[in-house]
């Protein structure tokens, strides 16, 4: 236990020291600093400007005048119309240099008795503005109709009123609400780029350290010296310890800047709030984190100890990053749709259930049986895994040269009777 | 009791005998020569003794008890391939291996400074290792090896890449750690050092011992077929007398090979009867001609 301790000293001590890892770790920290605080921004900078937009009245003059009428009404308008330009070519001209951000031009459509507006702007796709005068035409279009019902101004506003409508998840105890879902969906989300984030990097690290100090030979020493598995599982532990300070660093730069008042107020705007964050999904979350985190590190090290050769890693660990990319793409399409079979079916997988057990448990809402099943493959698969890769790298830790096939694998081990 | 005792050792790598029968004995304070041509078997045994992998059969005992992990703290070794952490400070990764075999962390410091203060180079404490040259990159992986002050300690190839004066230190070293007690296990394809440094040697080809005892009795066991004779003046028709197989003229004298020792008598006889003689010397023969004798002989 002692040695696996000095492992672990070591392998924590060289990590935290090395250039690469301050500086990227910093670089992370400021990202979600600025990342933190784009609600903020977007609320300050992107929510209220006015965008011009000329138009071609053709013989609709009163639809023109109807809309003027209607964003002058508007306390803050996003749109300003421009009068002005003669015909369509100057419009053309002024969307090129930017005078305004596109115009609108109508034809005739007898079939409603109201003209097809089309809006011309550089992108074909519908933008805020064509969504703003979508909804501004559509009720001048109102206007038209019911001017002849002669309806009371009364009446005329409950007809625009919008109804109410909600989802609300269906659960035995409290459903959640909207603003609760939408904060599982961002902190899920998170969570799972966290989760694949650090499989992936320390992984990569793990199998890298392990490969280099084979090709540099100081692996002969090392084996020499403490039992392959102490050496494997204080690489293992050390990484983790190492990117949980990591994460921890960056998750406590994030939280604090969500929870600055500007930015609190802003993220409410969005529909999430942090203190709608259910506890349990703490602590599954720290669970599966702790269950995939170990998973992978031990396939990596594993596959880093039987290539000699640093170039011939990053093909080698190619099939364990096949998984978790797997593993994470499943979790995003879950993100929508977590109640699918595909979703429930992977969420026992081992690869994947770290990503999508914890999505399930966040977004809908799996049994007490479900989540204990998950968590007990995973652990068994653990244990087998750990276990072969434990085999594995107490025989790839002597094996020079080319990388050995998975039948030149076994031979060996019963060579080294391990 | 000795602290190395390996009896018939046998390791086999699928249908391919890697070590087929090997036993000898390691005394305190003893170099043991452990020769052979490369894939000859040397490093499997090596990684026997230093039980990274096991014997298929035979036994392996140090200080008559069977290996266990408490032997490893016991155990030296300077692998062949040399390495270390290119990018780690000498202290750091020599303490590490230091408490990785059981060394407190302090004693490990200490024990460092006294060894870099013994090669002279007290100032590498603090540099990486890739800040070396590949000479002294070679003594901080010597003092990996013996820096827990180990009983047995194995060195394959210890000298292999150094320059004279680093050979001289090292070898210099070796005879200390032997003077003080240690046990050493020595392989090297450089047969002079053979000679200086071991007692005893094993000579293995293609996984069997086939020549193996003490250096002085193997020698005499070859005959003594090489005559060394020099004079003053040119000594004419030596290949003229009986037995004489050849004759190959120095600078300085004649180098001959006779069949068998008594010729010798007859060319130092035709010698003196042509002039007064300087030198004249039956040779032993050589560690490395022994070698190439029994290795040579059934290469195929």
């Amino acid at each position: 236990m002692n040695k696996l301790g000095t492992v672990i000293a070591f392998t924590m001590r060289n990590k935290m020291r090395s250039k690469a890892f301050l500086i990227s770790t910093l670089v992370l920290i400021l990202l979600v600093v600025i990342g933190g605080n784009v609600p903020y921004l977007i609320n300050k900078f992107g929510g209220d400007k006015t965008r011009s937009v000329g138009y071609v009245e053709g013989q609709y003059p009163e639809i023109v005048q109807g809309l003027r009428t209607l964003y002058a009404k508007q306390e803050k308008p996003d749109v300003k119309l421009e009068n002005g330009a003669s015909d369509e070519k100057q419009l053309k001209a002024w969307v090129e240099d930017g005078t305004i951000s596109g115009y609108l031009t109508f034809t005739d459509n007898p079939a409603i008795g109201f003209p097809s507006a089309i809006y011309h702007s550089k992108s074909a796709l519908g933008s805020d503005t064509s969504q703003s005068l979508q909804i501004a035409l559509q009720e001048i279009k109102n206007d038209f109709v019911l001017k002849d019902a002669k309806l009371s101004d009364e009446q005329k506003s409950r007809l625009n009123a919008p109804i109410a409508f909600q989802n609300e998840q269906v659960t035995d105890g409290s459903g959640k609400t909207a603003e609760e879902q939408g904060t599982a969906i961002g902190l899920t989300y998170v969570i799972v780029i966290l989760l694949f984030m650090s499989v992936m990097i320390s992984g990569q690290l793990i199998a890298t350290e392990i490969t280099a100090e084979k090709s540099s030979r100081v692996m002969e020493i090392i084996v020499t010296s403490v039992s392959p598995l102490a050496q494997m599982f204080g690489k293992v532990i050390g990484t983790f310890v190492v990117a949980i300070l990591q994460i921890a660093g960056i998750v406590g730069a994030l939280v604090i800047n969500l929870n600055l008042p500007h930015n609190a107020d802003a993220l409410q705007g969005f529909g999430i709030r942090l203190d709608t964050v259910d506890p349990a999904m703490i602590v599954y979350t720290v669970v599966f984190f702790l269950t995939g985190f170990f998973l992978y590190a031990m396939m990596f090290a594993a596959v880093g100890s039987i290539v000699s050769r640093t170039e011939d890693l990053g093909q080698a660990v190619l099939p364990i990053t096949m998984l978790t990319i797997v593993g994470f793409y499943v979790a995003m399409f879950g993100l929508t749709h977590p109640d699918s079979p595909l979703i429930v079916v992977c969420s026992f997988i081992p690869f994947f259930s770290p990503f999508l057990m914890v999505l399930r448990v966040g977004l809908a809402e799996p049994g007490w049986w479900e989540i204990a099943l998950s968590i007990g493959i995973l652990l068994v698969s653990i244990l087998v895994l750990g276990w072969l890769s434990a085999k594995i790298y107490r025989t790839g830790v002597l094996m020079y040269g080319k990388r050995p096939s998975v039948k030149e694998l076994v031979k060996a081990m019963k060579a080294y009777k391990v | 009791m000795n602290p190395l005792k390996v009896e018939r050792v046998v390791k086999q790598y699928g249908d391919k005998t890697a070590v087929n029968g090997l036993s000898f004995e390691v005394s305190e304070g003893e170099i043991y020569g452990l020769l052979g041509a490369n894939g000859a078997g040397k490093t499997t045994t090596m990684r026997m003794v230093l039980g990274l992998i096991f014997p298929d059969g035979g036994d392996i005992r140090y200080f008559g008890k069977p290996y266990s992990k408490e032997q490893l703290s016991m155990l030296g070794y300077l692998p062949e391939e040399r390495g270390m952490y290119p990018k780690i400070k000498v202290s750091d990764q020599i303490v590490y291996l230091a408490q990785l075999r059981g060394m407190s962390r302090k004693d490990a410091e200490a024990n460092l400074r006294k060894w870099l203060d013994k090669f002279q180079v007290p100032e590498y404490y603090d540099k990486k290792v890739e800040e070396l040259s590949k000479g002294n990159q070679q003594k901080i992986q010597f003092i990996a090896a013996v820096i827990h002050n180990p009983r047995i300690v194995i060195l394959d190839e210890a000298f292999s890449g150094l320059d004279p004066v680093n050979v001289e230190l090292l070898k210099t070293t070796v005879k200390e750690l032997r003077d003080n007690g240690t046990s050493i296990v020595f392989s090297t394809h450089r047969m002079e050092h053979v000679e200086e440094l071991c007692r005893n040697i094993t000579i293995m080809h293609k996984s069997n011992p086939v020549l193996q005892g003490p250096i002085r009795e193997i020698k005499k066991k070859f005959p003594q077929e090489r005559v060394i004779l020099s004079a003053d003046a040119p000594i004419s028709g030596l290949e003229t007398v009986p037995g004489v197989v050849s004759v190959v003229r120095h600078e300085h004298g004649y180098e001959l090979k006779v069949r068998e020792p008594e010729t010798a008598q007859a060319v130092l006889r035709h010698a003196l009867a042509q002039g007064p003689v300087r030198r004249f010397e039956l040779m032993e023969p050589t560690l490395n001609e022994i070698f190439i004798k029994t290795v040579g002989e059934n290469h195929e």
